[in-house]
């Protein structure tokens, strides 16, 4: 069975992703946060303190990478992207398709899967070594995942898609990041208050 | 939020050529279409690309729903149209703009003719090349049904939770709109879980580790 190139590639690339195959609540953990990432794009966003709304896809995106850790956070993020590129309406304002591939926002929505993997990488790394101070730990951690992956991604996006230059596209992409740093804060809200709801999930590896 | 009517997609049932062609073949034109239309970045290629797709919108009978997208993506286009016309000229401006309408006009007119059952059994095709890799379609199947099914439930929850939130006047908190959708949302996929594992669904074949009871974990 292990004879041909293809079947010995296999296991290592599957260990890679997953370490271990996942079970059935890990699948149901990924299936779960997908439909979050999707409930959160289509609720209308939460009025901040200021009365200007924002919409909470991207908060989804970052608790899916902080709760199920990097694979099956970037699973969770990939599997909402393939429903939403086949067309299930699944975007904001309850659009779906390949169409949003061409549209200016493509870069942030592809982003998202890295930045789940990143902030769920990280946030391991946070909850395997501080008791304490996880709450600032985990915004870092979001933080990094949004300017390491979100922003970079989704100016190339718009240099792409819209031809801007990257002087209009960074000024484009700056106008996201007040909301951005308001989100981050409250998913690592979030994350410590499921940790202390649901330990076991900080302990798992995964 | 309207129950899970939504989610039935933007489908349009109808009997033309467009509805009745294979999804694989339909598929392969939007892609190969918008990568034309991308990759040449000519106008009279832009305009060629106009026409087969509003062409196609009327084969499908669909010509009044071609421009609902525009709808929606109005003030983002017009905003992108004056900046590009300001900066490159108008022929920039019209080409930028009209590769994204006529790329979004053509993977809409996919959904629209293709049931969503259909769209969902072709993207769980598409996982069967990837066998090889570890990829397993059924499982993949039984993941996206499983997203699909929680949706009206998560919509419904955060609904909830808004209600209860604002008799507690705290509904411009967003950590009281939020954590307890979430909280809700991990209880739901750990029960969905435990309900599998106890069918034997969604265990891959030969795992050693079965999961255990979660009850002692969380709340309660």
């Amino acid at each position: 069975m292990s004879t041909s190139s293809a079947e010995a590639a296999a296991p290592s690339r599957r260990e890679r992703l997953s370490r271990r195959r996942w079970n059935a609540s890990d699948l149901s953990l990924i299936a779960v946060f997908a439909a979050l990432v999707a409930s959160f794009s289509l609720l209308p966003g939460v009025p901040l303190g200021s009365g200007v709304p924002i919409t909470l896809q991207t908060l989804a995106v970052m608790l899916a990478g902080i709760i199920l850790g990097p694979s099956r956070g970037a699973a969770a993020v990939a599997l909402f992207l393939a429903a939403g590129l086949a067309g299930l309406p699944v975007f904001s304002g309850f659009s779906g398709g390949l169409g949003v591939l061409a549209g200016p926002s493509a870069g942030y929505l592809l982003a998202f899967v890295p930045a789940a993997f990143v902030v769920g990488l990280l946030s391991r790394i946070v909850l395997r070594r501080a008791r304490r101070a996880r709450f600032p730990l985990l915004f870092v951690s979001a933080m990094a995942a949004s300017f390491l992956c979100v922003h970079p991604l989704g100016i190339a996006g718009l240099m792409l898609n819209a031809k801007l230059e990257f002087p209009a596209a960074l000024a484009a992409d700056i106008a996201f990041w007040p909301g951005d740093v308001l989100k981050n804060l409250l998913a690592a809200a979030v994350g410590v208050s499921v940790f202390t709801a649901f330990p076991r999930l900080a302990a798992k590896g995964r | 939020m309207r129950g899970s009517s939504h989610l039935l997609g933007a489908y349009r049932p109808g009997n033309s050529p467009v509805h009745r062609a294979p999804l694989a073949l339909k598929a392969a034109a939007v892609v190969i279409l918008s990568a034309g239309v991308l990759a040449f970045r000519a106008l009279p290629v832009l305009g060629a690309a106009f026409l087969l797709v509003l062409g196609a919108y009327a084969a499908a009978r669909l010509l009044s729903e071609s421009w609902r997208p525009l709808k929606l993506m109005w003030p983002i286009l017009l905003l992108l149209g004056v900046f590009q016309a300001w900066s490159n000229g108008p022929a920039a401006a019209l080409l930028v703009v009209g590769n994204i309408v006529v790329c979004v006009a053509a993977a809409r007119l996919l959904t629209l003719t293709t049931a969503l059952q259909d769209l969902l059994d072709g993207l769980v095709a598409l996982a069967g090349p990837f066998r090889f890799l570890g990829a397993d379609p059924e499982r993949f199947g039984l993941t996206l049904a499983l997203m699909l099914r929680s949706i009206p439930f998560l919509l419904g929850s955060a609904q909830d939770v808004r209600h209860s939130a604002m008799a507690r006047g705290l509904e411009r908190n967003p950590r009281a709109l939020t954590v307890p959708v979430v909280i809700r949302a991990v209880a739901y996929a750990q029960q969905t879980g435990d309900a599998l594992a106890a069918r034997g669904i969604g265990e891959s074949s030969g795992s050693p580790d079965v999961p255990k009871r979660r009850q002692a974990e969380g709340r309660g």
